[in-house]
């Protein structure tokens, strides 16, 4: 009985793997549709997201590459309003996500860093709220966050200094604490970049104060 | 002669008079009471009146017997009552048999648990807005023969009890909220003869006990959320004629013992999840009149025996695994109307699968493996036939032609040759004409004046612009892609087609210019002609396609019905194929690209706001962009690559927050590439082969001004400064020491002795040691 196990069980795994491009096309349309629940929407900008279509890259404001994976999510200026939900996380191949002037709000999910492939984030001009999350600091491609003009509280992760592809950081007019990280893409960042934190401590003094002094 | 004087015959005089009237005294002060309760009376102000008649036994919709207690109460469909029945004094109506609130009132509250004490009660039927859950009391209606609640509000669960009532043979609460399992008590053998729980919210499976509905010749149980298996005890439901499960989640097989059903007329199985293949002998027994099957996972063959019994009409098995043969017993079947069985894996010989049907209206084949030639004979009144997607070749035969009063032909994505002949593109009663993806070789002029679509593209058609210029009321969609067509775009195009949406002329001979007519097409929202031969400019008019200009308003739907035959467009954007489906009602673009096309892109085109994608690349326009192209706040993909453009980008650009698809390369663009954060998501090649470009993205700064915006780095600035710092303090510190020190020998003579006494001691020292 054991025996026919083996070539069975790899008879199967190989029918599953070519399969598995088909499911995953969808569940990134299942992963849009959930974003989209959670969301008010006045200006119907997502009217043509119809989840009964075999993939969303048809959809309008979806950008998809050869293989029909999401690559791009562009809904700047859509008055949108409502939390950016975790099934962020599904959209693997993601590289920009454009997503700024609208009202989310919510903390930024985790998930987020599961997105290796992102280039882009810019949620500027929102409400978004709580900590900037650490796992931003696993998007090794990163060249672009903006975050600014939120109201983002905590302290600016150190970890993002490890993000050396960062060419651009706006965390401006944001309620952020603590230093400003002095390593890596942040040596190169303009003051412009953290204006208007007010309980933001400049830039971080290696070795004579605490790091999230005043957090 | 009675004896007027005796005391007891009096007193029998009197009671039987005060019964007469005190009995339908309390019932009518019952009524005028509730109607007195309700918010709104509508017309029982009217018609329980004293003013109408005295005797409220005559009122309308009330029914008294001999004793003058009301048996029956209805309430009609006009009345518009608004009120609960909260204050209904059931217990009042001991004699009623009747009560009946017809569609459609404004009945809400609850039913009150009171109702189990009409018990005479034969006949309830509610229909309302009524809320809350059905009161188990009503099982104690013992007489109950009727029960219909369909249309309400309820919620909560269907009461255990309700199956097991012995006298109840109507049985209807479709519509409405109820959720639960259906009650697995019946009662044996049942009374039921209908029993409709549909369009609820019903979960768990469908009990086993169904065995004990021998009676029931309805049976609906459709859009619920039902799952399990269909127990094998239907097959003693021997009066059963209409069944209908579908809009469900049932699984597994179909039990073999519903072919046993002698009297099953209707069995509708469709979009649930079952699997398995279907017996073969489904019908044999029966009068099978519809069937549907369709939106399952069945497998094998389409049942053979379905038209035994020589009565089947509508055959719907699509959206499944079936494959294999058509069964040869479908060429007999002449009482069908409708035959649907697309996308399955069929794999039959088209000609060998029709034979007489002279009721044979509605047939869809299409996405299976049908091979073969076209058969000739064609029942005459088909309207709707669709084959497209399989494997069939050769040419269309004239036995077609005998279809007069077809409406859609579907015969895309096959093999098929010759020439489309010219009575099918001259028929009045044809509204969609699908020929796409064939090798179709000719083509007389299309003359079918109800034409609302279509589609002949990707096949080898020569010749002019196919259409005569008549007044196309209806047309909607021209597809003419991928063809041989030469010639000019006619100018009448633009008044002959009011409701065109999409023109698609794609890859094919046009020549000459772009007619200027075509601003005239005002619900436009397609436009794609690349691909061609085109000269001359773009209109300057383009902003009076008016659906261009609009953006999506906020309640805009698909527009549907119209496009329910045929909604697959092929368009080429965002640098790949995509095939539209359902949001090609939403889509608008212009594809202008691979022409010849010269002169400015116009600023007028700027103007239509609703425009998503706009693709002008390889073509000879010259001139500047438009400085308003950033008015086009839909656009989502701008590619005017490969030109002769001049100028600078338009700093208004960077308005488009929906960009998503930008090239501008292989022009003569200069000057720099504006800021903002949408155009920094765009990659280098975006803008290469332009000579004067520069900025960000491109590797080559500008040489002048400040580029606050671009995130060019400021290290060396900032290294500067620490440089500057370094050396600042250093001298400084030089300085200072230098001045402390000999600043205090200058002055201080104790000091300068000291110090001097003390180098020379030193160097004494070091003498004597050398020596």
């Amino acid at each position: 009985m054991a025996i026919w196990f083996l070539p069975f069980s790899s008879v199967l795994l190989l029918v599953l793997s070519f399969t598995s491009p088909v499911i995953s096309s969808n569940s990134e349309g299942d992963a849009l549709h959930a974003l989209r629940a959670k969301l008010s929407d006045p200006n119907n900008v997502l009217q043509s997201w119809d989840p009964t279509l075999i993939n969303p890259c048809t959809w309008f404001h979806v950008t998809c590459d050869n293989n029909n994976r999401v690559i791009r999510l562009d809904l700047g200026n859509s008055n949108i309003s409502g939390p950016l939900g975790v099934e962020i996380g599904h959209l693997e191949h993601l590289q920009f996500l454009e997503l700024y002037r609208n009202k989310f709000e919510g903390k930024l999910p985790d998930e987020l860093g599961n997105l290796k492939y992102l280039i882009s984030i810019d949620l500027s001009e929102n409400n978004l709220h709580g900590a900037i999350p650490k796992s931003l600091s696993k998007l090794k491609s990163l060249r672009f966050l903006r975050l600014n003009d939120n109201k983002l509280s905590g302290p600016i992760p150190r970890e993002l200094s490890l993000l050396s592809n960062l060419k651009a950081l706006n965390l401006s007019n944001n309620d952020l604490c603590g230093t400003v990280p002095t390593d890596g893409p942040f040596s190169t960042f303009p003051p412009q970049s953290f204006a208007n934190n007010t309980r933001l401590n400049g830039p971080e003094l290696l070795g004579l104060a605490p790091y999230d002094f005043g957090c | 002669m009675p004896n007027f004087r005796s005391p007891l015959l009096f007193l029998i005089l009197i009671s039987f008079f005060c019964t007469q009237l005190s009995c339908t005294e309390t019932e009518v002060e019952a009524l005028l009471s509730w109607r007195s309760s309700l918010k709104d009376p509508g017309c029982l102000t009217q018609i329980w009146s004293f003013n109408t008649s005295s005797d409220s036994c005559q009122w309308h919709g009330i029914k008294c017997n001999e004793g003058g207690s009301i048996t029956n109460l209805s309430i009609s469909a006009n009345c518009s009552i608004d009120g609960t029945l909260n204050k209904f004094n059931f217990s009042s109506f001991s004699n009623l048999t009747r009560l009946e609130v017809e569609y459609k009132q404004n009945l809400h509250g609850e039913i009150p648990k009171e109702i189990g004490t009409l018990r005479n009660l034969q006949v309830l039927y509610l229909y309302g807005n009524l809320t809350g859950e059905i009161p188990a009391t009503i099982s104690n209606l013992s007489k109950l023969t009727n029960l219909d609640l369909s249309g309400n509000q309820l919620t909560g669960s269907i009461p255990s009890t309700i199956l097991s009532m012995p006298k109840l043979h109507f049985l209807a609460l479709s519509g409405n909220n109820l959720t639960g399992e259906i009650p697995t008590t019946i009662e044996n053998p049942s009374n039921l003869k209908i029993l409709d729980l549909s369009y609820n919210h019903l979960t768990g499976a469908i009990p086993r006990a169904i065995g004990h509905l021998t009676e029931l010749t309805i049976f609906y149980l459709d859009n619920n959320e039902l799952n399990g298996r269909i127990p094998l005890e239907i097959g003693n439901m021997t009066a059963l004629r209409d069944a209908d499960f579908s809009y469900n989640n049932l699984q597994w097989e179909v039990p073999t013992t519903i072919t046993q059903l002698p009297n099953l007329s209707i069995l509708y199985l469709n979009n649930n999840q079952l699997n398995g293949s279907i017996t073969p002998d489904l019908g044999n027994s029966s009068y099978l009149k519809a069937i549907d099957l369709s939106d399952n996972k069945l497998i094998g063959m389409v049942p053979s025996s379905l038209c035994s019994g020589g009565a089947l009409r509508y055959l719907r098995a699509s959206n499944n695994s079936f494959n294999g043969l058509l069964p040869i017993t479908l060429k007999n079947c002449t009482t069908l109307i409708e035959l649907k069985l697309e996308t399955n894996n069929i794999r039959a010989d088209i000609s060998l699968t029709f034979g007489v049907h002279p009721n044979l209206e509605d047939v869809d084949l299409s996405q299976n493996h049908f091979y073969g030639r076209l058969p000739s004979n064609w029942a005459k009144q088909i309207f709707l036939l669709s084959l497209g997607e399989n494997e069939i070749y050769g040419k269309i035969p004239s036995g077609f032609l005998n279809m007069t009063q077809l409406q859609l032909l579907n015969l895309a994505d096959n093999n098929l040759t010759g020439d489309i002949p010219e009575e099918l593109t001259n028929s009045t009663s044809l509204m969609n004409l699908i020929l796409s993806n064939n090798n179709f070789s000719s083509l007389r002029y299309i003359q079918a004046p109800s034409l609302e679509s279509l589609h002949l593209s990707n096949n080898r058609l020569v010749g002019r612009f196919p259409l005569l210029q008549i007044n196309w009321a209806r047309l909607m969609t021209i597809d003419l892609g991928e063809n041989n067509f030469s010639g000019e775009i006619p100018s009448w195009i633009g008044s002959s087609f009011p409701v065109l949406r999409i023109l698609r002329l794609r890859s094919n001979k046009f020549m000459g210019n772009i007619p200027l007519q075509l601003s005239m097409l005002k619900n436009l929202q397609l436009l794609d002609l690349s691909n061609n031969n085109l000269t001359g400019p773009i209109p300057n008019t383009l902003s009076s396609m008016h659906t261009m200009t609009v953006k999506t308003a906020p309640n805009q739907s698909y527009f549907a019905l119209h496009y329910v035959h045929e909604k697959n467009i092929d368009l080429i954007w965002k640098g790949k194929e995509a095939t539209y489906q359902e949001n090609i009602a939403l889509l608008t673009g212009i594809d202008l690209s691979c022409n010849y096309i010269s002169g400015k892109i116009p600023d007028d085109l700027m103007k239509l706001q609703g425009l998503i994608f706009l693709n002008l690349s390889r073509n000879q326009l010259s001139g500047m962009i438009p400085q308003n192209t950033g008015n086009m706040t839909s656009l989502e993909v701008l590619d005017l690559s490969m030109n002769h453009l001049s100028g600078t980008i338009p700093l208004s650009i960077s308005h488009l927050t929906y960009l998503n698809m930008l090239n501008l390369s292989h022009n003569k663009l200069t000057g720099q590439i504006p800021p903002g954060s949408q155009i920094q998501t765009f990659i280098p090649s975006a803008f290469s082969d332009n000579d004067g470009l520069c900025g960000f993205p491109l590797p080559n700064n500008c040489s002048t001004q400040n580029n606050s915006v671009v995130p060019v780095t400021n290290e060396a600035e900032d290294h500067k400064f620490e440089v500057i710092w370094l050396i600042c303090s250093v001298i400084l510190g030089f300085v200072t020491g230098f001045w402390v020190y000999f600043g205090a020998l200058f002055w201080k003579n104790s000091l300068r002795f000291a110090v001097f006494h003390f180098t020379d001691k030193v160097q004494e020292k070091i003498m004597k040691w050398f020596v």
